[in-house]
């Protein structure tokens, strides 16, 4: 927990233009449960650290107590890799959407296996998604893309830079994940099964193993 | 034909497997065409072949695949046009199936089997690894699914103003706090300027008629030989009455009933009976 040193400005000084906080305020979990719920948008960690002034370890700690603090209650602290934002409990996700009347949209079984295969090797390229399905993904990828499930995420630095895709807070969102960590496990079995195979074919050409990237 | 298939089965084998919504292995009339596979159009070659492994309740990770490949190319006569782009992803598949078949049906000396172990996996072991792998992902995507179906989506505010002032870098200027106090003056003095408003009457939705204005102001008439407008109407809100009732007055001038006067622009209205002798006929106010 960060400690304010010295919450007062006794010293009447005025505030340095630009700085949004004073100088030697140290910013609470409070302060930026209050910041995120007033942004009403995902903030990186950077931009926190910025506004509130922190180093990059300060911000992780201060939104780690703020995950903490925010446990059982009605919102959330969502974490989708380097942005944050606060977000409604899944418990009380089926209430905010009667509320909100949100569109329950399907989706199919192609799309439902592919956002998988993105959620779980993100950042992955159309291709990486393509050799563990089999088949063309072009057009899946695209509508996922224009349901803002996933998103892209640079390009991998392999030859003719192709598109890295990785999952949106959409997909967090619609999902009820808090963090990626929150993600069901894969079968235990198989991948014990994957281990072995792609053991025996380090030397080999096989594309069964574990290749993230392509 | 592979003795794990076996076609008369399959109509009563379950037809929806969990992953697979999309694929259904229909049973057919046809006793030749036994497997008839419906496709999602972007289904592959892996999510066929797992399909028809689970239709026949075998293991995936114990199953001889080449023993598929007969049903496999069966379900390749059914692929639809839309699928022809993936259609080499499928031949792909079925090629190597039929690889592996060749292989398990061939005795092999033992010499090709060691080479076979220099070449690296086996065709079969690749092939199953691919599908196991496959099959991780479609499983937990039934288990996603599930949670879209759970109700536990979460919600986050809409961006509104604060986040485009956010964004703006808008930031107000620091100024002294303003004291509850001058608020507490401000409100008295407002009270002391505009007294407030009697209560609105309750709005009736009525006919108002010249003739029955007129009545009112003959009433008021014989209680007073001079009436001034803007005290018989004191009481009225209505704008539709007052200017009925005003109405009312100049049609009874014009009858030649009343006489009304005007001394100054915004001024009392006084009206009187109109009596033939006056001498007082003034200028009417129209």
């Amino acid at each position: 927990m960060t400690t304010p040193v010295d919450t007062l400005d006794v010293t009447g000084e005025p505030l340095d233009d630009g700085a949004l906080v004073p100088p030697g305020t140290a910013v609470t979990a409070l302060e930026l449960e209050a910041l995120l719920f007033v942004a009403e948008k995902p903030l990186s960690r950077a931009e926190i650290g910025r506004i509130c002034r922190l180093d990059a370890a300060s911000v992780d700690n201060l939104l780690g107590d703020l995950e903490v603090a925010l446990r059982g209650r009605g919102v959330r602290l969502v974490v989708n890799g380097e942005r944050v934002e606060l977000a409604t409990a899944p418990e009380a996700g089926a209430l905010i959407a009667r509320y909100v009347g949100a569109d329950g949209a399907r989706l199919t079984a192609a799309a439902l296996e592919t956002l998988a295969i993105i959620a779980y090797r993100q950042p992955v390229t159309r291709g990486g998604i393509e050799r563990v399905r089999g088949v063309d993904s072009d057009y899946v990828v695209r509508s996922l893309l224009h349901k803002r499930l996933v998103a892209e995420q640079g390009r991998a630095e392999t030859p003719g830079r192709p598109i890295l895709y990785g999952t949106s807070f959409e997909f967090m969102e619609r999902f009820g994940l808090t963090s990626l960590e929150d993600l069901p496990p894969l079968d235990a079995e198989v991948a014990g099964r994957l281990a072995e195979g792609a053991a025996e074919a380090r030397a080999g050409a096989a594309d069964a193993g574990a290749d993230l990237d392509g | 034909m592979p003795p794990a298939i076996a076609r008369h089965d399959l109509s009563t084998l379950p037809l929806a497997t969990p992953g697979a919504a999309s694929m259904h292995i229909m049973p057919d009339a046809h006793p030749d065409r036994a497997t008839h596979v419906m496709m999602d159009s972007f289904d592959g070659p892996l999510a066929l072949l797992l399909t028809l492994i689970e239709q026949r309740q075998l293991d995936v990770l114990h199953v001889p695949l080449g023993e598929l490949a007969t049903a496999f190319l069966e379900a390749l006569t059914e692929v639809t046009v839309d699928q022809l782009p993936h259609i080499s992803a499928f031949i792909t598949v079925a090629s190597q199936l039929i690889l592996i078949k060749s292989r398990a049906l061939l005795p092999r000396a033992p010499k090709l089997a060691a080479r076979a172990v220099d070449d690296g996996i086996d065709p079969e072991e690749a092939l199953r690894l691919r599908l196991l792998e496959y099959k991780r992902y479609r499983d937990v995507a039934t288990v996603l699914a599930a949670r879209l179906d759970a109700g536990v989506s979460l919600f986050h505010r809409e961006p509104a103003a604060a986040s485009a002032a956010g964004q703006a870098g808008a930031r107000p200027e620091p100024g002294p706090a303003i004291d509850p106090e001058r608020l507490r003056r401000a409100i008295e003095r407002a009270l002391l300027i505009a007294p407030p408003p009697p209560e609105p009457p309750e709005v009736i939705r009525r006919v108002v008629t010249i003739e029955e204005r007129a009545d009112i102001i003959r009433r008021a008439l014989r209680r007073a030989p001079d009436v001034v407008l803007q005290d018989l109407l004191r009481d009225s809100r209505d704008r539709v009455v007052i200017a009925v009732t005003f109405l009312a007055m100049l049609e009874m001038t014009k009858t030649r009933e009343v006489i009304i006067e005007q001394h100054e622009p915004w001024g009392p209205i006084h009206c009187r009976r109109w009596v033939p002798t006056s001498e007082t006929v003034g200028e009417p106010v129209a």
